[in-house]
């Protein structure tokens, strides 16, 4: 085996044809029909090649112990979250490897609630995993498979119910989309130009999962869509990661403005024209998007990196914003989720509202560097290095919910162990280009001693 | 827990119980392994589970590359009889068959056709023991055509073997019942081809059973209750599969499944002497009725793989079992229900003479059969004592090609472990009645002590 099943917070991974088979998903499917108890689930799945493959792994695995299975097709991660709840399922099933590469698959476990499981929950759902033994139910009582005919139309309206669709219309916006050969393809362009009256230049809009550039909606990754929008002279361009919870800004000179920026966009547009309240945001998102939101009066909370923690904590301290750095807009009154459909209406909207351009608006919030880095290292000795910092920076305001995060006022530096490799991720932010790298540096040559 | 039943032609067990979704999605990869990921076809019943074990089957097909053609419900005899002008390498067919609710089986089909042979089962059964399964990547993923137009072929091969103007000109009444099975939606194709007059009953589709699946006197009973009243000049009973088949004469008598396979070899015989195959506990009017037609007949072990077997090794003319089952060489290497209908109505147009009247003419056997419950461990051993016993009693000499039979000058005895349930069959066939009961009754009760 080239590389091992990955069991953890963010559900099943693995490499389809290697570790990734469809035993295991059909036996994972029965752990969690067991998990949620008889009853419907709901079952979408990704442009992925080896979707078709798993789902009937999923499908099989749901039916003999008692659930009965709801064909979503292939749509977002967003819309099967809100479907799960919508239609008072038991839980729901979503299979996508999101912005892993191609030959990668997963499977990720949603509550009746329309969220992800949180850690603890995971926890019993393996622990019934790897007990394998599963209450099967006789033939009589095995239920059919029900499918969704109209996947989309709860999510599309509960995003048109939230903005000002009129308005979005009234300005025709040119938008060029990447929707990466991912479910995008299929239901972004219907999205803007019949529900938001765009006019949309769609880039790798083919549904094939064979991704034509790398998944991320990265600056690096978006030539292309930037390419598109200057020669299309578009307002704007949008990107999509293949399960489509991602959102990137392309601004209307075909410049990428940085994933963190549509968090920032999003966060001013809720908290000036729909609601006030606290904000939560993940650690390593920018102190810019922080400062936007502290501009509009609001409190701003700190959380462990993933979907599910950021939405967690939003429910519990009512935030109406949030979201994570890397493009993920969340919005409570649509559904706590990363929703790009959320994120590419409440950023038209604030271009409609604002009259202004997407570099106009980028413009007047403050700028700051982010320099990465990782060390690759032994799985052994991430305690060892954080232990080690943890004692380095004894003097400074630290957040240990998520490895090391200092604060140092304007900049930050933050060090992790990655959920899915063996590195650790050193990232630092300021409004000094030199700071960052300085501040990134300084920590490798901690982290270098410590190992 | 009632064993799950895995053989060189399949797997057969109980839904709820032992026939659970990873074991059929590894008995999917094992013959897709097999089949070298190349195109393989799919039938099933309307059994309650049959979706089920189709996603589980499809899924393995598609995780090691096959191109699987999905014929949706359909009779395993089409499903056979489609490999061969498919250029299939090979089918699975998904059937409760003659089972009762709750017992479902997977069906293995090779590239000629026919039953998976004892040698390529084996090869089957060695990758499933292994799990080392073919596992394609991404980009190498099976795909799933639905089948289309495989009715017509079909029909169109099986009228060139009978004499369908005669049967046309006949105007016959039928009544068939296939217990809400697979062959529901062929039925009336097939009348309208043969031209007879249809009254279907128990012929919607239905995973819940009107009645016992397996073809005999006892599921005929609702049949033969309202055949005159209907004007019917035969009725039929076939199980799930449309593989086995027994009759009901004009005057309501439900006729023993043996005479199934006697007037259809009466008739071929008639035509053309030759040599047929019969498994050994076939009713001993077959013999009969080919040495009355200088005929040969060869005995094989019991199962649909035996019989066409050395129906292609003996270059037989017709091979067929007392369940109720016949095949046709020139045709194709299946049981197959349609075929046997159609050969019986072109007996009775051809004579002129109405199935009762047939039945009366062939050589007349009571047989008896009982069925002592007892797990397959105790069953061998018990059947060793048997054979000690009987072999004392009959004319000297046991006949051990499948489970044990003992021949006298008036009749004979059979005991053989049930491959599909935990019991031992007891065949007791003689001229006299109270005697076949006797020696029935007999050689239960040695079996009862043992187990």
């Amino acid at each position: 085996m080239k590389e091992a099943l990955k069991v953890g917070v963010s559900g099943v991974r693995g490499v389809v044809g290697d570790s990734f088979t469809p035993q295991v998903a059909a036996s994972f499917a029965q752990a969690f029909g067991t998990f949620v108890g008889r009853g419907a689930v709901v079952v979408a799945r990704d442009t992925r090649p080896s979707g078709a493959m798993i789902e009937r792994a999923v499908v099989a695995g749901l039916q003999s112990v008692g659930c009965k299975p709801i064909l979503a097709g292939v749509v977002p991660s967003p819309t099967a979250l809100i479907l799960t709840k919508a239609l008072g399922a038991r839980g729901g099933i979503v299979i996508t490897a999101s912005h892993n590469p191609s030959p990668w698959n997963a499977l990720k476990f949603v509550e009746r609630t329309g969220l992800f499981l949180s850690e603890t929950r995971a926890q019993e759902l393996f622990d019934i995993y790897h007990q394998q033994d599963f209450p099967l139910v006789p033939e009589s009582d095995i239920p059919a498979a029900a499918v969704e005919t109209e996947p989309m139309e709860t999510h599309f309206q509960r995003v048109l119910d939230y903005v000002n669709a009129d308005l979005i219309r009234k300005k025709s916006f040119k938008v060029a989309v990447d929707c990466c050969n991912g479910v995008g393809a299929l239901h972004t362009v219907p999205f803007l130009e019949r529900l938001l009256g765009c006019k949309v230049v769609p880039v790798f809009d083919k549904p094939s999962g064979f991704f034509e550039r790398e998944p991320e909606p990265l600056p690096e990754n978006l030539r292309q869509l930037c390419e598109t929008v200057v020669k299309e002279k578009c307002d704007l361009g949008f990107a999509q990661d293949p399960d489509g919870d991602r959102l990137a800004i392309v601004n209307e000179k075909g410049e990428p403005i940085g994933e963190d920026l549509t968090l920032a966009f999003a966060i001013q547009q809720v908290l000036s024209h729909h609601s006030q309240g606290p904000v939560a945001i993940n650690l390593c998102t920018s102190r810019s998007v922080e400062l936007a939101a502290r501009q509009c009066g609001s409190e701003v909370v700190r959380t462990k990196i993933g979907e599910i923690n950021v939405c967690e904590t939003m429910l519990k301290i009512g935030a109406v914003v949030g979201g994570e750095n890397i493009g993920g807009v969340i919005i409570p009154a649509i559904h706590p989720c990363r929703d790009s459909y959320a994120g590419m209406a409440i950023v038209l909207e604030h271009l409609a509202m604002s009259g202004k351009t997407v570099s106009e608006l980028r413009a007047a919030i403050p700028r700051f560097f982010l320099v990465k880095d990782k060390i690759r290292i032994r799985g052994e000795q991430a305690p060892v290095i954080l232990r080690a910092l943890r004692q380095e920076f004894a003097g400074e305001k630290m957040n240990l919910l998520d490895g090391v995060y200092i604060d140092f006022g304007e900049s930050w530096v933050h060090v992790r162990r990655s959920n899915t490799e063996p590195v650790i991720r050193i990232t630092a932010e300021s409004p000094s280009q030199d700071e960052a790298r300085r501040l990134v540096s300084g920590t490798r040559a901690k982290v270098e001693s410590a190992i | 827990m009632r064993t799950l039943r895995v053989s060189s032609f399949g797997i057969r067990g109980f839904v709820g119980e032992s026939l659970a979704p990873k074991v059929l999605i590894d008995f999917a990869s094992a013959f897709a392994t097999f089949a070298e990921g190349r195109r393989v076809l799919i039938g099933r019943d309307t059994r309650y589970s049959s979706p089920m074990i189709h996603s589980a089957v499809v899924s393995g097909l598609l995780s090691a590359g096959c191109e699987v053609i999905d014929f949706g419900i359909c009779p395993t005899p089409i499903v056979q009889f489609s490999v061969v002008p498919m250029k299939a390498a090979g089918a699975l067919s998904i059937s409760g068959g003659h089972n009762p609710m709750g017992w479902n089986a997977l069906t293995l089909i090779g590239s000629d056709g026919s039953l998976l042979s004892p040698l390529g089962g084996e090869n089957v059964l060695d990758v499933f023991h292994a799990g080392d399964f073919r596992k394609e990547d991404w980009q190498h993923m099976g795909t799933v055509l639905n089948a289309s137009d495989f009715t017509a072929p079909y029909f169109d091969a099986l009228e060139k073997h009978i004499h369908v103007d005669a049967i046309r000109k006949a105007g016959f009444t039928v009544l068939i019942d296939p217990v809400g099975g697979a062959g529901c939606s062929f039925l009336e194709p097939f009348a309208a081809r043969f031209g007879f007059s249809l009254v279907p009953i128990n012929a919607q589709p239905s995973g819940y059973l009107a009645r016992e699946a397996e073809p005999r006197p006892r599921s005929a009973l609702q049949m033969a209750s309202i055949i005159q009243r209907l004007g019917g000049h035969v009725g039929f009973v076939l199980s799930s599969d449309m593989g086995r088949m027994s009759l009901v004469t004009e005057d309501g008598e439900p006729a023993s499944e043996e005479y199934t396979f006697a007037v259809i070899a009466d008739h071929v015989l008639g035509r053309r002497a030759g040599t047929i195959v019969a498994n050994c506990c076939t009713t001993r009017a077959i013999d009969d009725i080919a040495r009355r037609r200088n005929s040969t007949v060869v005995k094989t072990p019991v199962g649909q793989a035996y019989v066409v077997s050395a129906l292609m090794d003996e270059q037989g003319i017709l091979g067929g079992e007392g369940s109720g089952s016949v095949a046709l060489p020139g045709f194709s290497r299946a049981f197959d229900g349609f075929l046997m209908m159609a050969l019986v109505l072109e007996a009775m147009a051809e004579k002129g003479k109405p199935l009762s009247e047939m039945i009366r003419g062939l050589p007349h056997y009571h047989i008896v059969k009982r069925r002592v419950l007892c797990d397959s461990r105790k069953g061998y051993r018990a059947l060793e004592v048997l054979r000690g016993r009987l072999e004392k009693r009959g004319d000297g000499h046991a006949d051990l090609t499948d489970g044990i039979r003992v021949d006298w000058e008036d009749g004979w005895v059979h005991a053989r472990v049930s491959q599909t349930e935990q019991m031992i069959r007891v065949i007791s066939e003689a001229r006299n009645r109270a005697v076949a009961e006797q020696r029935a009754e007999e050689t239960s009760r040695v079996i009862e002590q043992e187990v």
